[in-house]
This record gives C-alpha cells, structure tokens and sequence, in this order.
C-alpha cells in the first residue's frame, strides 16, 4: 500500500465524520442557518438564552438568534423555520421545562390570515409573573383554600348526607356549564385576568393582607353568602335543580359586572383610598367564614362518608379542568379554586 | 556591577527573541517554496503518511479515553445537581473546543516532532542537509515544506477523529456505564454544540500543526553538536513545541473565538 | 577561457572574532587533482564550504570560471553550484534511500532524464567505483569506505566539472584508503574533470596531487607540485612534513 492510499483513506475518513458531526450539530448551526428572522421585545430575558428553543404548541420551529438590549428592554431576534407561518397576532410566553429547567419561549398562534414577515415584530408578548411570584400566588391561594375547606367541612352535618351527594352531582353539572362559560367568554375572562394580574401587581406589598384575586372575588362572595338561605333549600329540594341553573345565570352577570368594572377595577388599583375597601372585603369574608363556622354542629360527620370525599374529587378535577382552558394565564388558577370552592 | 546583575536576565530574554525571529523567517521560507515548483507531492505523501497514518492510534487511544474520563469526571460533578443531562454537551464542548486540538497536537509533538528533530538533527550531523545544498537543492523546500504542510494538514485531520472518538467516548461512558438518560445526552449535545465549535478547533488544529512542525524541524535543521546534539534538538522540539502550542492555545482562544 | 577554473582572492572568513581564513590566495587548475593540506582545524572545511557557497567570507572573491560567487543570492548561486559534485567526509548519503536512489537522486531532480536512462548513467557511475552489485543496500548496511564509494558516484552522477572532496580518506583503514586513492585518481584520469580534495594525510594526498597546497593559520604557505612541496624551505610547510614522517618507514621521506 502506498503512503497515498493510506493517507487517502485517513482523510476520506476524517471527512466523512467531519459531515456527519456537522450535521448532527448543525441543525440550528451556521451551516443550514437558514430561516426568517421576527423580533420580540420582552421585559425580562433572565433565563433565556442564545440557541433558546422556541416551541408553537410544544414543537420546536426556531431559535433564539440574537439578544440584546433596547431602551431598558430586551430586544430578541428569534429565528424561524422558514416553513413555518405565524399569524401576525400570535402571542409570545416565557416558559421553563419544568420548575428548575430552562427557559424557552412558546408562540400561542392567534387567528389572523396575515403571517408575520421576516424581520416583523411580535408585539403581542403575555407578561407572566416570574416564579417567585408564581409560587407566592400559590401559596397564598393555597393557605385560602385550605382555610375555606376547613370551614366548609365544619358546615357539613348528618342530615345533609345524602343531600350533598345529590347536590355535588348536580355542580358536576353546573361546573360543566361554567366551564362552558368559560370557553365561551374566554377572551373576556383574559381580559379580566390581566387587569386581575395588574392589579395584584400592583397590590403586591399587600400581597400576605390581601390577595388581588379576592379584590375580584369579593362581589361574587357577597352574592353567594346572601344566597346562603337558598343553598339550604337547594340541597333539600330535588326541584331546585332549575335554581342551580339560575345561579349560574347570575354568575354570569357578575362576571359581567366585572368585566364591566373594568374601568372601576382600574381606578381601583390607582386609587389610595380603595385600599380601605379591600381591607373591608377582607373583614366581609372573614365574618362569612365566621358564620359557616357557626353550622359546625350540625354538619358533623358528614365527611367520614368515603363516596362523598371521591365526588369532591371528581368535582375538583372538574373545576380543575375547566381552569386549564385558561391555564396560560396562572392567575387564574386562583380564581378556578375559588369557583371549585363556592361550588 | 549593574551589567553584570542585568545582562544574566537579559540572556534568555535575547535569546528567546531571537529564536523566535528565526523560526519566524523559516516560516516565510517555508511559505515562499510552498508555491514555488517544481512540486514533488511524493515527500508531501510520505510526511503525511508519517504524521497523520501513524499517529492515527495513539490520537484515537487518548482521545477516546479523554472522552471517558471526562464523562466520569463531570457526571460526578452534574450529578450534585441532578443535571446528569449536560455531561454529553460539557463532553462535546470541552473536547471540540479544546482537548481534541491540544491533545492530538500534543500527541503528534512527541510522535511525529521529536522524529523530525531527529531525523532531520542527524541529515544536519551527517551533512546531509549541506549535500542538498550542494546539490543546488534548497533543504528548507526539499525537508521542511513537505513536514511543515504535512503537520498542517494532518493534525486537524487527526483533529477531527480525536474530537468524534473522544464525544464515543463520553457516550460510552455516560449511557452506557452511567446510565444517562440517551435522549437528554444526545439532545443537549446536539442543541448547545455548535459548528463553529468544531470549526474553530479544527482552525486551531491546524495552527499548532504549524507550530509543531515548524518548531520541530527548525530544532533538527539548526541542530549542533554531533550525536549529543542531536538528542538536544529532539528534547527542545518537543519541549518547546509544547511550550508553545499552549500558549498559543490560549492566546487563539481568548482573541479569536 | 584560460586552465584556471577556480581563483580565491584576498579570502577573510572569521568566527566569533577568531580569524580562520586570513587572506587566502590560491589558483586551481582545469582538470587537474589540487589537494589541500593544513591541520586539522586549521580552516580546510571551511575553505572548502567558500567555495560551494555554504558559507559567506567576510571579504575577498572566489571566481569560478569568471564569476564572483560571493555576492551571488542562493538562487544565482545554485546555477554556480551545478558545476559542482560533492564528496562529503562521512559520504553524507541520504539515509532514507538506498544505494541507487542516492545516486539517482541529482539525476531526478535536475534532469528530466526517462528511468532508463536515470538507471543506465547510475549503474555506469557505480561500476566506476566498483559497486554496481549493491544498489539495493542501504547506507546503513555499507561500511565506511563503500558509502565513500557511492558518494563519490553520486557527486560524479550529473558530471559536474569540479569535484570537491572533504577529508575523502579520513577514518579509513590505510588499505580501504589507498583504494579510495586510487578511485579518485582513476576517475580523475577517466572523465578528466577538476577535483580538489582537502585532506591532512599528505603521504595519500602525494601520491595522487598534481598540485598540492599547504594551508596554515589562515594562509596558503606554499603550493606546487608534490616535488616543489617537498624542496620547499619554509618552516611551516617543514614541520608538517616531518610530523607525518613514521620511524622505521620511508613515508615521510617521499
């Protein structure tokens, strides 16, 4: 054999593992860099990085290319595959792989016919709480709940038995229908939870006093505990089916309300003086909490039955479902456990 | 009395300078006769052969164990944050970037540089490279061009297998023995790896081949002193070719890339 | 053109301050044997090294058939030195070839000679030296007077005019050199080309000089033909004759 062979196969061979190293590396590498570019402003990147994934309905189509700063904000160049299209009102979220795992970010295509061309803007970015926050929220929702059930099992007594069980299948039925509610107010829901989001920003330092979200709860709570009188009756009566059905009705128009407040609920995060009104509303959930302690008695051992404790599973799961319709916008969350627990 | 305190330091100083500045002028001579004919690609084959054939073994064998080792290494280290999944991207990272350039260079230095120094320390001895000349023959093109492009061509060449039998390696190690997830290994490799890590080693690779060629034959051409002297020239190739590919190393590294 | 091929002028060469060559003069002539005979260390090599170009004299002139080649660049120079054949003193055979490509070697890279004719010139020159059986051997393989046999059919390989010769009897059993003797002089009488042989083994170099010229610290003492050497009075050119007188032998008394 020749030096020439010899050396000809050694570098035939280093070729061929050069390509193949290339092209398994170099799928978002120099090489195949190939597709559009779109920019995004966001107001924090901690996290992200250059090479970032970006995923449209858990799929990876493109890269972050390009980080860099713009008056106070992050400017990010994202590179797209060019086979992609992208509804110009997509929105844009920060997401992590799992709670400790890196930050990548999710395109949430919107319905628009026009797509987004290259070197366009995404201007539609969803401000998400970062974690620390996220986990505080929570927390706190989770302290309520926990207080709210406490309570909740105390109102339960021995004659309700058999009630309750019928009552929770007819919520199974009615959460059924407020997750239809849900479905079909979403942008309006979406709306009413990014002014919930601003104002619990903005509540923030209030934050272990007041949680935002029960600012937003507050009406519904009062409704509810006036109709106290009538969730007795309810339970009683098989006929009061069509009642529950009212209820929802007028959940319905106090969600309304709310999202008619908007205006109100804006000046509500600006004014000072409302402040007051939210300490009130905590005083007001406090005396209702107080006085479905009071049904204690009564209500006794209704929990040791194990079918009813599998219903208010089933029932959670329920409410737990229709929330991850919204599941983008975490807040809402909170607001879910707080339905769960007035149904 | 000051002289005398100051010239010692100087010494090495000045001699250094002018060592570089002679290897620095054989490396325009070696560029001056790589495009001047007539081409004889006969020596060029031989070289390569040399260089890169024979020390195709020895480059796989440390590659590929500095592959496994450093899988072990950092799955420890990884392991502490339960991040067993960046082993194979801190594998392919550290071996692309770094240690397949250095090591193969490092490896062909005492393989390949030493034998040059020799070989060409015992032509000088011998006047072999005075009978060329007197042949009307110039040494530097008919000696030095053929080994200097040789080492130029064949240690990123060598680069190369080093940096894939080195990234096996770490996958041996870290799915096979370890038992890291081969998904997560293989994707996270794949994701953070990026061309230009594997090209700027290999740019690297082909400067330290430079380096060691030309450092290894300028040790053997210029070589003094009989057989003594020839074992001076192999010892301060390689020393100095060594020397000199890490410092370099370091300097690419942190002006280039 | 006249018979003298080689003219040094007025040669200075110094190293490291100590003079080597301290004004040499010296005429060589046209197909004729000139050896030069000086001390060990006494500057011979590096005569010799002048006058193929290996090194540079700090000033004087060396002409070879009318050109300076001092002040020549190595480009201008190589023209100069493929006048030249060389016989090194330890034969300097490249050690990665054997025999015949040693000797083929100047062949290939100045001629563009077909193998056949590359391989008729290399076996005639190695007949010449009486080594055609051995053209598969390499240097390694051959004893010290073999590998002066083949340098000496390499240096003669492209013909050159002059022949220069270092120390071609040196480290030589004094049987194997007077054969060596012999070669150089019977291939001086065959192809009648210039050779100048540089050595310090004057009873060898008598024999076969047709001028002989005696170098000592730095200058040309004396030069002649072996008989003028012999008559010639100087001190210098005395002793060293007498140091290579052997008693009981009649060597020195040539």
């Amino acid at each position: 054999m020749s030096s020439e062979f010899k050396v000809g196969v050694l570098v035939l061979m280093a070729i061929v593992v050069l390509f193949y190293m290339s092209f398994r590396v170099g799928k978002y590498g120099t090489l195949t860099r190939s597709g559009y570019e779109v920019v995004v402003h966001l107001p924090d990147v901690a996290g992200l990085d250059i090479k970032s994934p970006v995923e449209l309905a858990g799929v990876e189509i493109g890269a972050v290319h390009k980080l860099s700063l713009d008056e106070y904000r992050a400017k990010a160049s994202l590179l797209i595959k060019d086979n992609v299209k992208i509804p110009t009102d997509s929105k844009l979220v920060i997401r992590s792989f799992g709670i400790l795992g890196d930050k990548y970010l999710a395109i949430v295509p919107g319905q628009a016919k026009t797509f987004l061309k290259p070197g366009d803007e995404i201007t539609n970015v969803v401000a998400v709480a970062d974690y620390d926050q996220m986990f505080r929220n929570v927390q706190s929702a989770a302290e309520n709940f926990s207080d709210v059930m406490g309570q909740f099992k105390g109102m339960i007594g021995d004659q309700e038995k058999s009630n309750l069980k019928e009552s929770l299948q007819n919520i199974k039925v009615v959460s059924g229908e407020f997750k239809e509610m849900v479905t079909q107010n979403k942008t309006n829901v979406t709306r009413i939870v990014s002014n919930v989001a601003q104002a619990s920003d903005k509540f923030g330092p209030l934050a272990d006093k007041a949680d935002a979200a029960f600012t937003g709860i507050n009406s519904i709570v009062r409704g509810v505990e006036e109709g106290k009188g009538s969730l007795g009756l309810l339970v009683k009566d098989e006929t009061l089916y069509n009642d529950a059905r009212d209820t929802v009705a007028s959940l319905k128009t106090i969600s309304a309300e709310i999202e008619q407040g908007k205006g109100t609920l804006g000046k509500l995060v600006k004014d000072e003086t409302l402040y007051t009104d939210a300490e009130a509303t905590m005083k007001s959930i406090k005396e209702m909490t107080e006085s479905m302690n009071k049904g204690q008695g009564t209500l006794g051992k209704l929990m040791k039955d194990d079918t009813l404790a599998t219903e208010a599973e089933k029932t959670m799961k329920k409410v737990q479902r229709a929330a991850d319709s919204v599941q983008e916008q975490v807040p809402i969350t909170v607001l879910g456990t707080i339905f769960g627990i007035l149904f | 009395m000051f002289e005398g305190f100051v010239k010692p330091l100087f010494k090495p100083v000045t001699y250094a300078a002018s060592e570089f500045g002679r290897v620095f002028f054989m490396l325009m001579e070696v560029a001056y006769w790589t495009f001047r004919g007539p081409f004889k690609f006969n020596n060029l084959f031989k070289q390569m052969e040399f260089i890169g054939v024979k020390s195709l073994g020895i480059v796989i064998i440390t590659g590929g164990f500095t592959g496994m080792v450093l899988a072990l290494q950092t799955y420890y280290g990884f392991r502490r944050f339960s991040s067993e999944g960046l082993v194979g991207v801190t594998v392919a990272l550290s071996v692309t970037r770094e240690l397949g350039p250095v090591l193969t260079a490092l490896m062909v230095t005492g393989r390949a540089g030493s034998a040059m120094a020799a070989e060409l320390g015992s032509m000088r001895v011998t006047e072999q490279i005075d009978a060329l000349t007197v042949m009307a023959l110039s040494p530097v093109k008919y000696l030095i061009v053929p080994r200097v492009l040789a080492s130029l061509f064949m240690v990123p060449i060598l680069t190369i297998i080093a940096d894939f039998v080195g990234i096996i390696g770490g996958y041996f190690v870290g799915v096979k023995l370890l038992g890291i997830n081969e998904g997560i290994f293989v994707n996270k490799m794949v994701r953070y790896v990026d061309l230009d890590d594997i090209y700027n080693g290999l740019a690297k690779a082909a400067v330290f081949g430079v380096i060691l060629g030309l450092i290894s034959c300028y040790k053997g051409f210029y070589t003094k002193g009989g057989a003594e002297g020839v074992g001076k020239a192999t010892t301060e190739a390689v020393v100095v070719s060594s020397v000199t590919i890490l410092i370099s190393d370091y300097l690419l590294t942190s002006l280039l890339f | 053109m006249d018979d003298t091929t080689i003219r040094i002028v007025d040669l200075y060469k110094s190293f490291n301050g100590q003079k080597v060559l301290d004004g040499i003069n010296l005429d060589v002539k046209r197909g004729k044997i000139t050896v030069i005979i000086g001390k060990s260390g006494g500057g011979k090599s590096v005569l010799m090294k002048h006058l193929i170009g290996l090194l540079k004299p700090d000033s004087g002139e060396i002409w070879i058939d009318g050109t300076e080649i001092t002040k020549l660049n190595e480009r201008e120079l190589n023209q100069v030195r493929m006048k030249f054949g060389m016989l090194f003193q330890e034969a300097a055979l490249f050690d990665s070839m054997n025999v015949f490509e040693n000797v083929a070697f100047p062949l290939r890279e100045h001629t563009r000679l077909q193998q056949k004719e590359i391989k008729r010139t290399v076996e005639e020159k190695l007949k010449a030296v009486g080594l055609l059986a051995f053209t598969e051997k390499l240097p390694s393989e051959l004893s010290g007077g073999m590998k002066k046999r083949v340098g000496l059919a390499r240096a003669l390989a492209l013909d050159p005019d002059i022949v220069l010769f270092d120390e071609p009897t040196s480290a030589l059993d004094p049987v194997i050199s007077l054969t060596i003797e012999d070669l150089i002089k019977e291939t001086q009488t065959r192809f009648q080309k210039t050779y100048v042989v540089i050595s310090h083994d004057i009873a060898g170099m008598f024999r076969i000089a047709d001028t002989v010229a005696m170098l000592n610290n730095g200058k040309i003492v004396a030069a002649g033909s072996p008989y003028e050497i012999k008559r010639n009075g100087q001190e210098a050119v005395k002793e060293f004759l007498k140091a290579t007188k052997i008693p009981g032998f009649a060597g020195g008394e040539l």
